[in-house]
């Protein structure tokens, strides 16, 4: 394979469509990522396909979270290959070499990728519908019309329609959290992450974050998923990796993995989570 | 209703936690407390000893002619006095402005990740806040002695042309420089310290978002750190108001403490023209802390407007104190 592009010689493709539908969303090649001395992430090797859903478990530290933000670049590896949607991040590939990608470039890639934090991070100083539209307007140059409209949509997609012109310091959490998922939405992205979405959350508030992520996962958009809601993770996901110390300890159908764990570490964790 | 207190009984302290039971009779409300007041002898001594001071002290100005009252009636609002003081607020208002813009890029400069654009920034804060600002204008007032022609050629080895400068800036304009790059030493401190008060979640979040830095900047992180930057600026607009006086040095004396020191040389009444001027800045800097209460009740305000209720815990950085930090 010549490689001219940052495409992925291991399955191949050009940039065209057709080609596209059949490689995987996120490929992850021996990902690894240290800390200093502290090695987060040890050669971590997964795949996510199109339209599935995947859970990431584990204990905290496990390095879940960070090979998430790896995903969308926010923390750049230090090994391995990361490909979403046949494009590897970060990275320019010409022959041997990696070239660092520019600031504008990276933003480019971190555009379909939409991302919900643990902590909303809403802006705010906006409010809900000006949060929703702030990232169509400003990147995708849509007007503002058109955002308008597109944003009180997807306000509306999650419960949140009254709620359009309320400040995010007026809203609970759980609503904070859905006005976050349709931000992310707004940019019309083909790979969600979510780095715990109910954790920051008081427990009566969890399920209708949880109802929109499910009506997501039924639409058919890819989520990966850092989760420690074991319910959603059995109900929702189609595939469930447990991480423990950087590594993927196992990984399967969340039935199998949570009903018939293999692996001593699982099974510790799980009896302490279920 | 298991109401221990059987039926009859006053309903006053009846409820074992001592709250009301819901649908009990209305509490008796207690006497009023009737005590003598304790006195407090000092307090009204002090107070009494300093209205006394204040009085005669009052009476005494008022009679003293070397205060020249009548003078400071002729002069408080003399044409040459109000256009004085008008100078003083353009260069109040020139010298803010620059300042703060110059201010806001020194301290992304010292927020970068380049060394020497680090390492830049804190020299200029080192040089212009390590050194007293009137030692600055009379080096500004010199700069004409000090480049005065532009060398055309290979820098220390080889001279093609000399070109005399010959433009002379205006007082004014060296004055505005002077107090400015000045000021923007100090603004660059305050200016950080809003930067970094805003959570890094929120640059995080707009990065997610495909945002450009500088569209980060603009839209999310600036706004936000306004409530931490703009309460301090208020206090710097006040100071520079007073520090415009030192212009002296440089020398321009067009401002209003200028004015009033030429106008009393021809007349030698130089101390109603103190008072004067003093009148004039006192009648500024009160508008200005009027406006600077207003400006910080409601940007104090602001503190549970913005964060994320969950978040809160991880989230504050307290704002660096536009102080120490810059010379570590």
């Amino acid at each position: 394979m010549s490689g001219a592009t940052g495409t992925n010689p291991a399955t191949g493709t050009a940039g065209t469509t057709e080609a596209r539908a059949s490689v995987p969303m996120v490929d992850a090649v021996s990902v690894s990522k240290s800390f200093g001395s502290n090695e987060v992430l040890k050669s971590i090797t997964l795949r996510v396909q199109r339209g599935e859903v995947m859970c990431v478990i584990g204990p905290s530290g496990s390095g879940k979270s960070t090979f998430l933000r790896c995903i969308n670049h926010l923390e750049s590896v230090d090994a391995g290959r990361l490909y979403v949607d046949g494009d590897l991040i970060g990275y320019r590939q010409k022959g041997d070499r990696l070239y660092e990608l520019k600031a504008s470039e990276a933003a480019q890639q971190r555009r379909d990728i939409g991302m919900v934090f643990q902590h909303f991070n809403l802006f705010p100083h906006m409010t809900a519908l000006e949060n929703v539209i702030e990232a169509p307007i400003r990147v995708n140059g849509m007007s503002k019309q058109a955002a308008v409209a597109r944003g009180t949509e997807l306000l509306a997609r999650v419960g949140l329609g009254q709620q359009a012109s309320h400040y995010p310091s007026q809203l609970s959490g759980g609503q904070q959290q859905r006005v976050a998922i349709a931000r992310a939405l707004a940019m019309d992205p083909k790979l969600m992450l979510f780095d715990e979405p109910t954790s920051a959350l008081d427990p009566e508030l969890v399920g209708d974050v949880l109802d929109v992520m499910r009506e997501l996962a039924t639409s058919g958009m890819t989520m990966v998923v850092v989760t420690h809601e074991m319910g959603f993770a059995r109900e929702v996901g189609d595939s469930l990796v447990f991480m423990d110390g950087g590594v993927i300890v196992e990984a399967g159908t969340p039935r199998d993995v949570l009903g018939n764990p293999q692996h001593e570490r699982t099974k510790a964790f799980l009896s302490k989570v279920l | 209703m298991s109401d221990p207190v059987p039926p009859g009984s006053t309903a006053s302290g009846s409820s074992p936690t001592g709250a009301t039971p819901t649908g009990a009779a209305p509490v008796e409300r207690a006497e009023t407390i009737k005590a003598v007041k304790l006195r407090h002898p000092w307090r009204l001594t002090i107070a009494v000893v300093l209205i006394v001071l204040l009085v005669l002290f009052v009476l005494d100005a008022a009679q003293r002619k070397a205060f020249g009252w009548e003078y400071v009636g002729k002069y408080l609002f003399d044409i040459r006095i109000s256009q004085a003081a008008l100078i003083t607020l353009e260069l109040t208002v020139y010298s803010m402005i620059i300042g703060i813009i110059l201010g806001l890029v020194l301290a992304i400069m010292r927020l970068s990740p380049n060394p020497v654009l680090k390492a830049v920034a804190w020299l200029y804060l080192w040089v212009f806040r390590g050194t007293p600002v009137y030692v600055q204008l009379v080096f500004w007032g010199l700069i004409t002695l000090i480049y005065n022609s532009i060398v055309i050629g290979i820098p220390f080895v080889h001279t093609w042309d000399t070109i005399a400068i010959t433009w002379v800036p205006p007082l004014f304009f060296i004055s505005v420089v002077g107090l400015s790059l000045n000021e923007a030493a100090y603004m660059a401190e305050i200016v950080r310290a809003g930067l970094l008060s805003v959570d890094p979640g929120q640059e995080e979040a707009a990065k997610a978002l495909g945002m450009s830095w500088w569209q980060t900047m603009r839209r999310i992180v600036i706004p936000q750190s306004m409530r931490i930057i703009i309460p301090p600026t208020g206090n710097e607009v006040i100071s520079m108001l007073k520090t415009t006086t030192l212009v002296a040095a440089v020398p321009f004396t067009l401002d209003l403490f200028g004015r009033a020191r030429d106008i009393s040389a021809e007349t030698f009444t130089p101390i109603p023209l103190l008072i004067v001027a003093s009148i004039w800045y006192l009648f500024f800097t009160s508008i200005l802390m009027i406006g600077q209460y207003f400006l910080e009740k409601r940007f104090s305000r602001g503190t549970d407007r913005g964060r994320p209720v969950v978040g809160v815990g991880v989230d504050i950085e307290p704002p660096v104190a536009g102080g120490t930090g810059g010379l570590r």
